[in-house]
């Protein structure tokens, strides 16, 4: 009956094996199995393992339970409750502490919460394909004299039109049970959203295209239509609910309706999916069939994503190994570059986007981990406020705790009675910051685009709210705790405490711990801050204030004479003109065709054509010979580079000599000053301009005149609908899609400047604990000391002093560790803001002048206190 | 004193010990219960109610021979006592008593007394 040896989680049953009657557990253990047995059997081992656990929870019953003399299981229900009724009272009684501790802990939990929260949703990407274990895509390594790109993506080869290498691959290796492919329509670097029409209707939208078996693959759930294989014909295409919503008005009408693409193809709508959520990373608003990818849709990259259904139980490294063999013998021996493959698992693509040493590995997921742990240190921090104020006001309860032992209570009940109450502070911390995450929820979703909804019904995030609550309950009363439950009564009660020389470096150290975390986070968010508005802000090599473009398409190219004379003579607007590219989103990159006069080495170039007045437009500066002019007619047969190609080439004198690309040859005749051609990680790459006016694809780029953008947009319109009336336009402003491509940073920037705000804040408020804790001390010595004529300043200096240390300890100790930290960030940059030091500098200053600013409120109380208030007592 | 009447649970499970008669061990009478009422209960639960009869000394309880299926552990067989046997009657006949007197069924039976 046993299936493949599979036992019930070990875990589980030594918890049973812990509380259960030795005389039972023959019989529980195997009633038990036999139930997993039959779960495995009904439903599937995960199934049956978690109805293990919860079959031995439900155990904890109090027929079943071992009784022993010394088990806290044993301890009374009356006691725990006698606890919490002290621990509520001990709350109310002391109320500034309470809120400086709950409010605290609440802050470093909300920020704890949020972190938990978008990490969580982040690693969901993509995992909810019911095959997902299953699913792996193809990534490719092409080795071409020791320069390797990486990419996931899959060979092709041209032979009376390009094929995918491993088509067949189904039938060459068996493990390999289904396949998919997919290759994005709207990507850089020659992808943009596609017009569609029907009837007077016409939108543009972002799809892409896919092969027969994408459905069968992957869980996209088509609603209405095919079911199997919507996009087996040439003809044939799938679109989103919202798209058929759109055009048809419901899904069901839209099946067997034709839309027309882009003015050129019908295609027979033959399938409706569900919308795409936002947790793939897959997104598309249609897809087209792969023969119409393959033979004559324009491609928005070569790159095609290759997914692969391995058969259960199939190890995907031979798998791997077997693909790349294969890939290997079908390919042309005397190709001068090489070309692999391997496969990497589907859902954690996302994840990791970027290739170290040719296998996928950093990416989002480094940002997952930093804050993560970002997450746990704020907790961390507001844990130790937490046991730093109980520490510090122990001598309060010092009578207490004796008084307690004197009547009869043991360690343990006084360990169980300090342990009780941290559980139930942090309990209150707890509903508060779930209180105020539930509500902060839309801000944060806004703000870092994403749309996490507050997990009511998701009982994983409950169990790790409550496991929260025990935890942080736990670690911050257990000091507390051990140290007060130690103290000996007769001298409490006699007053005699001292507090010991360690339990105070104790507390210092925890202090220093605080205000390192957050000098820390300090420098990281000023430097995340700094180097977002320096790329943000950098100047590129070309204007991109008041620059406005759109696709080439439709009409435009074959009437652009006319269209451009039109809009010049139209109100704000300042200069038009056209390119195969926008300047910043150069994507493109080719080597060999690029040859020049004494080539003897391979350069990647990013070739790009444009139109006459291009340089002019953009603000593009020539350093060498002269730009493209209509004046010469023999420049449409000529090139410009720019300085990093020149230097690559590593030629002298590049203005005169020749270059060619692809077939087209002719003399350089002017070099361009190195401008900004794609995102700032990258360093500026080798660039060569000719001069295209009728190319069928590209962009129309338009200066505004400035302060009048809207009449230009108005010019434009007009002009556009009459022109080239098929298509809708679609224009972007160019600094706008500049700093779209900062995305990541401006989160990572926004999620830093809040962590840094709360881990300030928090440690503050221990700070503030701390001295309002000091100044009850010492209101005797600081009475005395102004009856003996010190003055304020002085009392204020003295009393400030030793907190201001220790903020300058942290300090030093965070000064090392964030400089490290910036190094290895900012070096991920080609350009980036110089590792200044008045930074740290700022950072540190700013951290003393908050910890100065929050003693202050108590010292300066403590200062003008009248010493005969003070000194009456006794 | 221990308390003598029987719950709805535990007239069910009762029951069902009855039933199974040789096979009556916690977990079979688990899964019973659950094909039977359509409800899941935890073995625990019903371990937990199956201790409680015995103390009122309705059921008895002795180990069973080992069998392989499940490691070679002994599973605990429940068999009803004379005690438990009466208290079901009891019980039984106390509600088809009531239920008699169940205005419906009262008239009912008048009808078919050929009493209007």
């Amino acid at each position: 009956m046993s299936i493949q040896g599979n036992i019930p989680p070990k875990l589980a049953q030594k918890l049973l094996q812990w509380f259960l009657k030795d005389e039972l557990l023959e019989e529980v253990t195997g009633d038990l199995e036999e139930k997993f047995e039959l779960d495995q059997e009904t439903y599937s081992l995960s199934k049956a393992r978690r109805n293990y656990w919860f079959q031995v929870i439900n155990y904890i019953r109090p027929f079943a339970i071992k009784r022993s003399k010394n088990s806290i299981t044993m301890m009374k229900i009356g006691i725990i409750s006698s606890f919490f009724k002290v621990g509520y009272r001990n709350l109310l009684r002391h109320k500034s502490f309470s809120l400086i501790n709950v409010s605290g802990l609440a802050l470093g939990l909300i920020c704890f919460l949020f972190i938990f929260l978008w990490v969580r949703e982040e690693m969901s990407v993509d995992s909810f394909h019911s095959k997902s274990e299953n699913l792996y895509v193809i990534y490719r390594n092409q080795d071409a004299d020791g320069s390797v790109q990486s990419s996931f993506s899959t060979p092709m080869r041209w032979n009376n039109g390009y094929h995918i290498v491993v088509d067949d691959m189904e039938e060459a290796i068996p493990e390999v049970k289904n396949k998919a492919y997919y290759a994005t329509g709207y990507e850089l670097p020659w992808g943009y959203p596609k017009t569609f029409r029907y009837g007077d209707k016409k939108f543009k939208l972002e799809g892409s295209r896919a092969s027969e078996d994408f459905f069968k693959v992957f869980d996209y759930q088509v609603i209405a239509g095919d079911q199997e294989t919507p996009l087996s014909d040439v003809s044939s295409m799938a679109i989103s609910r919202k798209m058929a919503i759109l055009f048809f008005n419901s899904p069901e009408e839209a099946i067997g309706q034709t839309l027309n693409y882009e003015d050129k193809y019908d295609f027979q709508v033959t399938a409706v999916f569900e919308d795409v959520t936002d947790r793939s990373s897959l997104q598309f608003q249609y897809l087209i069939n792969w023969e119409s990818q393959m033979k004559r849709l324009e491609w928005s990259s070569d790159q095609v994503l290759t997914t692969i259904e391995l058969q259960d139980g199939a190890d995907p490294q031979i798998v791997a190994a077997k693909l790349d063999n294969y890939l290997q013998s079908r390919l042309d021996e005397n190709e001068d570059f090489e070309d692999h493959i391997g496969l990497y698992p589907f859902d954690q693509k996302y994840l990791h986007s970027t290739f170290v040493n040719g296998i996928p590995a950093d990416g989002l997921i480094s940002y997952m981990k930093i804050f993560s742990w970002v997450g746990v240190f704020i907790l961390l921090v507001a844990s130790i406020n937490f046991m730093n104020l109980t520490t510090a006001r122990s001598i309060k309860r010092a009578k207490e705790v004796a008084m307690r032992k004197v009547v009869g209570s043991n360690k343990l009940y006084l360990i169980g009675q300090f342990l009780c109450e941290s559980i139930l502070i942090a309990a209150v911390a707890m509903v508060l910051a779930l209180g105020a995450v539930a509500l902060l929820l839309p801000i944060f979703n806004s703000s870092l685009n994403k749309s996490i909804s507050f997990p009511m019904l998701d009982y994983q995030f409950w169990t790790i709210c409550v496991g929260l609550i025990v935890l942080v309950g736990f670690v911050a009363g257990s000091y507390p705790a051990l140290y007060l439950s130690s103290l000996r009564p007769i001298q409490s009660l006699k007053g005699l405490i001292r507090i010991s020389k360690s339990s105070i470096w104790f507390r210092k150290g925890l202090v220093v711990f605080q205000f390192s975390v957050s000098i820390v986070l300090l420098v990281v968010t000023i430097f995340i801050t700094r180097q977002t508005d320096y790329l943000r802000s950098k100047n590129l090599g070309y204007d991109r204030e008041n620059i406005i473009s759109f696709r080439v398409e439709g009409t435009i190219n074959s009437s652009y004479e006319v269209f451009k004379n039109r809009l010049l003579s139209m109100p704000g607007i300042a200069a038009l003109d056209r390119g195969s590219e926008e300047p910043q989103a150069m994507g493109f990159e080719v080597s060999k065709p690029i040859n020049w006069q004494g080539k003897d080495h391979e350069v990647g170039f990013k070739p790009s054509s444009v139109g006459y007045d291009y340089l002019d437009l953009m603000g593009l500066e020539v350093v060498e010979g002269r730009g493209f002019s209509k004046a010469h007619p023999s420049d449409s047969g000529a090139f410009m580079i720019n300085e990093a190609a020149v230097k690559q080439m590593a030629i002298d004198n590049p203005v005169g000599k020749w270059i060619s690309a692809w077939d087209k040859r002719g003399k350089i005749i002017g070099v361009l000053k190195d401008f900004h051609s794609s995102s700032l990680h990258e360093p500026i790459k080798p660039v060569i301009l000719d001069v295209k006016e009728d190319l069928y694809f590209g962009v129309v780029i338009v200066k505004t005149k400035s302060g009048q953008t809207e009449e230009a947009l108005a010019s434009l319109e007009n002009i556009y609908k009459e022109m080239n009336p098929n298509f809708p336009l679609d224009y972007k402003f160019m600094d706008a899609a500049y700093n779209n491509m900062y995305q990541t940073e401006m989160v990572m920037g926004k999620l830093s400047n809040i962590s840094a705000l709360l881990a300030i804040v928090i440690s503050c408020l221990g700070l503030f604990g701390l001295a309002m804790f000091t100044a009850e001390q010492r209101t005797k010595e600081i009475g005395i000391r102004k009856v003996l004529g010190a003055t304020v300043n002085q009392l204020i200096g003295l009393f400030s002093k030793d907190f201001l240390l220790l903020v300058m300890v942290a300090f030093l100790v965070a000064l090392p560790l964030s400089w490290y930290l910036m190094k290895q960030w900012l070096e991920s940059y080609a350009y980036h803001v110089d590792l200044s030091w008045w930074v740290f500098a700022v950072a540190g200053l700013a951290s003393l002048l908050v910890a100065f600013g929050t003693i202050s409120f108590q010292s300066v109380k403590v200062a003008l206190s009248n010493p005969v208030k003070s000194l009456r007592a006794e | 004193m221990k308390e003598t009447r029987l719950g709805e649970f535990e007239e069910v499970l009762l029951l069902l010990v009855g039933i199974l008669n040789e096979e009556a061990y916690a977990f079979k009478i688990a899964e019973e219960f659950k094909n039977q009422s359509g409800r899941n209960v935890s073995i625990g639960s019903v371990h937990s109610t199956l201790d409680r009869l015995k103390d009122k000394g309705f059921l008895t309880s002795e180990m069973g021979e080992p069998t392989a299926e499940r490691g070679g552990r002994r599973k605990r067989i429940y068999s009803i006592t004379a005690i438990g046997k009466r208290a079901l009657e009891q019980s039984r006949d106390f509600k088809v008593n009531l239920w008699n007197q169940y205005p419906e069924l009262a008239l009912n039976k008048l009808k078919i007394l050929g009493i209007k």
